[in-house]
This record gives structure tokens, sequence and C-alpha cells, in this order.
């Protein structure tokens, strides 16, 4: 009797750990093919954002495009370039002149 | 016999035993038979249902300046396309697309209808759409679909190349095909690298078409990034004032080359006519043609400083010593030489700075046709400077041995030779560098790749570029090069003025000149290198009369937009 209650007993925990080792493979398969979704489309999102940011880029580069900048700077704000009498040059020396 | 509640109850379990065991034989079997007896067929269909495989497209790589402005960008844009499955519906539709107000000429409709009628199944409507042509087809596309039709238009994922700077620096960056190949300039000449390599995947998706994992079959690479040499500032005005002198003298074409004397790199690289670097491909060869390293002409007076040069390195004449030079006109053999102002004697100096072609062309003689071959040689006249750009023009130069008895009196003041303007600033450098040759370059870097630079090499003594410094700033002091004169920077320069090379017949045209002026400043420490071409001007065309007054115009905003100033000593411009 009591040979055959252990023997059930280690049926039953060899069952259950089965059980468990089956349901940890599934869920870990799930959750692969989880993390394979969100990849995707983590991966698709960057696309998409790094193909945004070229866009930008490019339309940035278009606003600044040194003719439509001075056609608007001329024809829109009324701006002139200076006659030579109207420029003054001071003497000095080399300063740093950085664009940005 | 009694039958117990226990044996019942024993007989149930062992039915429901068995019915379990058939179960499990069941399923077991069937497990069997699709994983192991049929393994090969069902992997197959399942791979059919999930597996996708698609072709990568590559993305072109950008071109900056030299300050990281982008000067040509690749940006993802939709192409448009016609599924025909019924002609008469897709003319029905390529009637409300042309309605829509998407602009075509009337030979891509003409065609697209040609396809449609033919029966063709894929015909493309319109490639790289704007971003408005888009919304407009999607709109078309979804009321089509809301009267219950299936899709006749349909789109595909491409690359549009942009070129933000408009036509700014059009004949360096070149342009593309529809297909993003290169056609001209840096797009063709580093086309296999900046175009990259397409790549094919393999998706693995679900029913909805979603995908859940993928392995690359080819890796795609993308397009290298360019960065040139050129300053798109310095190029936009460049460009700017050219246009306005050809205008001005109604000349059909010219150059203008801006060189940073210290290492050879361009900062400029203007020509005229210029494209549209988007339309590349509707271009007609002329507008294409960049002038600064396509363009071969007689140097004509711009040569006798580099004649010189060679002569007194050479030692064949001292810068004082003086030639005879026939008041003004000169017979030799069956030809004479001619200068603009008669002169008695003139030194070697007075030489340069009065640019007199009997002078030039005695000294030319008393050097003799080998020095003078020499000389040619040292500068890499005749010879494709190894600028970065597609068509560069060698030039012409005959060997000594077909040239005549005389031909080295008309090789010293440039003639009998051709050049490109590419050759003559390089050449110019020398002087500047105070005697180094460097090869002018166009490209700053590509990311991962090691590009090898040409050591500078000697051409003339310090003493000599030293001496002809000094004689070119008396030329734009005092001489042919007054126009290009600037009170605050010191201009050591050469005027030239040239009849055209009609190349057909192999001898000068009359009365079509070509007007040229070559030099550097500050001339105690020389920033920048500059040669300016103006093509058949009409009215003025001495090369002191138009050239140089455009390179007196670009000297000035140069020395304003890099700070050059006379306080600077021997130090570089705070921008270069």
């Amino acid at each position: 009797m009591k040979i055959e209650n252990i023997s059930r007993g280690l049926i039953i925990l060899l069952a259950a750990l089965g059980f468990i080792l089956a349901f940890t493979y599934m869920s870990l398969n799930i959750k692969t093919v989880d993390y394979g979704y969100e990849l995707q489309e983590l991966a698709t999102r960057k696309e998409r954002l790094k193909e945004e940011i070229d866009k930008l880029k490019s339309r940035k580069a278009q606003l600044l495009n040194l003719e439509r900048v001075e056609k608007r700077v001329i024809e829109e704000l009324g701006y002139q370039y200076p006659t030579p009498e109207q420029i003054i040059k001071v003497p000095g020396g080399d300063r740093d002149r950085s664009r940005h | 016999m009694t039958v117990t509640a226990a044996g019942i109850e024993r007989k149930r379990i062992l039915f429901l035993f068995i019915v379990f065991c058939v179960w499990v034989l069941v399923v077991g079997a069937s497990l069997v038979k699709i994983q192991v007896v049929d393994y090969v067929e069902n992997v197959k269909k399942v791979q059919g249902q999930s597996t996708r495989t698609e072709s990568l497209i590559a993305k072109r790589g950008t071109i900056y300046d030299r300050n990281g402005e982008i000067l040509a960008i690749s940006v993802k844009t939709q192409s448009a396309f016609i599924s025909n499955r019924d002609p008469e519906e897709a003319l029905t539709l390529l009637t409300e697309v042309k309605k829509s107000g998407i602009m075509f000429n009337t030979d891509e409709i003409r065609n697209i209808k040609k396809r449609i009628i033919k029966g063709n199944r894929f015909i493309w409507l319109k490639r790289k759409l704007t971003d408005d042509e888009f919304e407009i087809l999607k709109d078309i596309k979804e009321a089509h679909k809301k009267k219950d039709k299936s899709p006749i238009i349909d789109f595909v994922e491409e690359y549009r190349r942009v070129y933000p700077q408009g036509n700014t620096a059009s004949h360096i960056l070149g342009g593309v095909g529809i297909d993003e190949q290169g056609l001209g300039g840096i797009e063709f000449h580093f086309n296999p690298a900046i175009a990259g390599k397409g790549g094919i995947v393999q998706l693995e998706q679900d029913a909805r078409r979603k995908t859940f994992d993928l392995q690359y079959i080819e890796k795609p690479e993308e397009g290298k990034d360019i960065y040139l040499t050129i300053d798109a500032s310095i190029q936009y005005f460049v460009e700017k004032e050219l246009k306005m002198t050809l205008e001005k003298y109604s000349a059909p074409r010219g150059c203008v080359i801006v060189m940073n004397t210290g290492d050879g790199s361009i900062l400029a690289m203007a020509s005229s006519p210029d494209y549209s670097p988007e339309k590349i491909a509707g271009t007609p060869p002329a507008f294409r043609k960049n002038n600064a390293v396509s363009f071969i002409y007689h140097p004509g007076s711009t040569f006798k400083v580099l004649m010189v040069a060679s002569a007194l390195d050479f030692g064949i004449c001292a810068p004082q010593e003086e030639f005879f030079c026939w008041n003004g006109e000169f017979k030799i053999k069956d030809r004479s030489i001619s200068d603009v102002h008669p002169y008695s004697y003139l030194t070697v100096e007075g030489i340069v700075i009065n640019s007199s072609n009997i002078g030039a062309a005695l000294i030319g003689a008393r050097m003799g046709k080998y020095n003078v071959m020499r000389a040619i040689n040292n500068f890499k006249l005749g010879q494709l400077t190894g600028i970065e750009l597609p068509g560069e023009e060698r030039g012409i130069v005959n060997p000594v041995k077909t040239w005549s008895g005389i031909s080295v009196y008309f090789i010293a003041y440039g003639y009998e030779v051709a050049v490109t303007p590419i050759q003559m600033i390089g050449a110019f450098n020398v002087i500047a560098t105070n005697g180094y040759l460097l090869q002018p370059h166009i490209i700053k870097k590509i990311e991962g790749v090691y590009l090898k630079k040409e050591q500078p090499r000697p051409i003339i003594s310090s003493g000599t570029a030293h001496r002809m410094t000094s004689i070119m700033t008396q030329v734009v002091k005092s001489g042919t090069g007054k126009s290009a004169y600037i009170e605050e920077v010191p201009v050591a320069a050469k005027t030239g003025t040239t009849k055209r090379i009609n190349r057909s017949q192999g001898h000068s045209e009359g009365l079509r000149y070509i007007s040229s002026f070559g030099g550097f400043f500050p001339a105690q420490n020389p920033q920048i290198t500059m040669f300016v071409l103006v093509d058949e001007p009409k009215g003025l065309y001495y090369g002191g009369d138009v050239a140089a007054p455009l390179f007196k115009t670009i000297a000035e905003k140069l020395i304003i937009y890099l700070g050059i100033s006379p306080a600077m000593g021997n130090k570089t411009a705070s921008r270069l």
C-alpha cells in the first residue's frame, strides 16, 4: 500500500513536472513569437522614422537654398546689397567667424 | 457471479484508458504522418504560406559639401502603376487621373494609352511621385475600391534623388537616371560606392501577413555618404557672378574654379550654362559639359607666367634681363607675332607685366623646344590632373618631334598647345605654394573609404616662385590686370586673351576670343587660387576687361566670407 502510494505520488510529480516543462516551453515559444512581432514593428517604425528624418533634412536644405533665401530677402523683405560707398572697411585682425 | 461496484468502476476505468490510448495512438500516428512521413511536403506547404522573399533596394548615399550641407539626398517615394486587367476600365481611370491635375506630358499619356490598348498587364503610371501626387492617386484608388472594383492603381516604394540646392553645383554633382543610376559628375564617377547594394530578405509571416521573423539571404549595403571639398555658399555666389558676367558680355559659356591654395582642394567649380541635376536625363550634352575640366583652349598670355617661371628656374634668363620687342611687330619665317602696345626693350618682368607676346616668344626661343616641353610636363599640362570628375580632357600638347622650327615662339605665349582650366589653376597654384604642384581634388572624404593623397611635388624653386609672385602682383597693380586690383589684399595674377580653337579644323578662329584670368591672394600668404574663363564675350574681350573684373568681384566676396585680411600674417584663413 505504502509502495503504491509512493509510486502514485511519483507519477503525479513527474506528470506535474512534465506539464510545467511543456508549459514553460510553450510560453517561451509564444513569447519569442511575440517579441518577433514587436521587433519587426519597431524595425518598421525605425525605418519610417529614418525616412522621415531624410525627408525633413531634404526639406530643410531646400528651405535654406541660398537662391531661395536671397530671393525672399530681396523681394519680400526689401533688402538690398550695399553699394561700394556704403561699405566701411574696418582694419583689424583675423577674427573667428564660425558659421553656426 | 456477482458484479461488485468496484469491479464495475475498474471496467469503466479500463474502458476509458483504452479509449484514451486509442486517442493517443491516433493523435501520435497523425503527428508521425505529418512530421515524419509527409515532412518534406508539409514543410514546403508551410513555407509557401508563411515565408516570403523580398528584394531590398539600397539607399543611395548622401552628398554633402565641406560644411555638411546636403547637396544630394535620396528620399523614399511612391511610384504608381496600373494593373491592366480591363483595358476599358484602365482607360477610364487614365482620363480621371489626367483630370486630377497631375502633370504629364503628352508623350507620356500617349505611351500609357498605347500600352493599355496593347494589353500590357503592368504599366507605370508615374514614377517617383511627389507627396501631393501620391495623395491624389491614393484618393482615386480608394474611390475605386468603394465602387467594389478591384484596385487598378497600386504603388511601389522607390527612392527619389533630391538636389535641395537646385542648379547649384550641377556639373559637380551630375545627376541620376530614373533607376537611380549615376549619369554624370560625382554621381557617375562614384556610382559603385554611392549606389550601395540591394539585398534579399526572407520574412516569416502569419496568416494576417504580419512579420514575426526575418532572415537576410543577402544583406543590403547602403550607399556610402560622400563629403565634397566645395563650400555650397561659395559655389552659389561664384555661379551667380559668373552668370551675370556671361549675360553682360553675351558670352555663351564660361567657368570659374576656386581652390584652397594650401591643399589643392576645390572650394567652388562653376560652369555655365548649367542645368537641373534632377532633369539630367533630358539635358542636352552641351549643357552637361563641365567647362572647368572639359573645355580645351589655347591658354594665351596666362601661359607666359609658366614659361617665364621655368626660364628663370632653369637659369635661361634673369628677371632684369632686357629683350628687344621689335616695336610691336616681329616677323618669323612667313608668320608674324604682334603686341597690343608696341615696346622696344622690356625686361623679363616687363614682358609679363605688359603681356608682351614678342618678348615671351623670344624667351621661348631662347629656352629651346626641349626646355619648353620640360616646362609643360613639369606643370602637368596636356595631362589629366586626376580630379575625381568624369569627362576630364587632357588638352593638346603635340610631341616635340612634330613641332615646326618656330613652334617654340608660339607655344611660349600660349598657342600651339591646348589646356583645360583645371590644368591652368593647378599650374598657377605652383607659384602660390612656393613651387609645389598639388593635385586638385574635390572629395573630402567617403565614409569607410581610405583616400590616397598624392604628395606635393616640387616644380620650381621657392626663390623663383617668390619672384614670379612679385611680378604677378605688379601685373595687377600696374599691368594688364589692373581691374582685379583690391586695395586691402594684394592679388598676384595674369590676364589671358586668346583666339578660339576650331576643333574640327584644328586652328584658331578669327574674331572669337576667350578671356581668362588666373591668380591668387593674398600675394604674400596665398589662401585662394582662382581661375576665371569667359568664352566668346561680345564687345570687350580682353582678359583684363572681362575676366579680371569677375575675378575681383568673387575675390572681394571670398575675402569677407573666409575672413582673409592683410593682418593674418602667415596664418590660414579661419574658415578654410
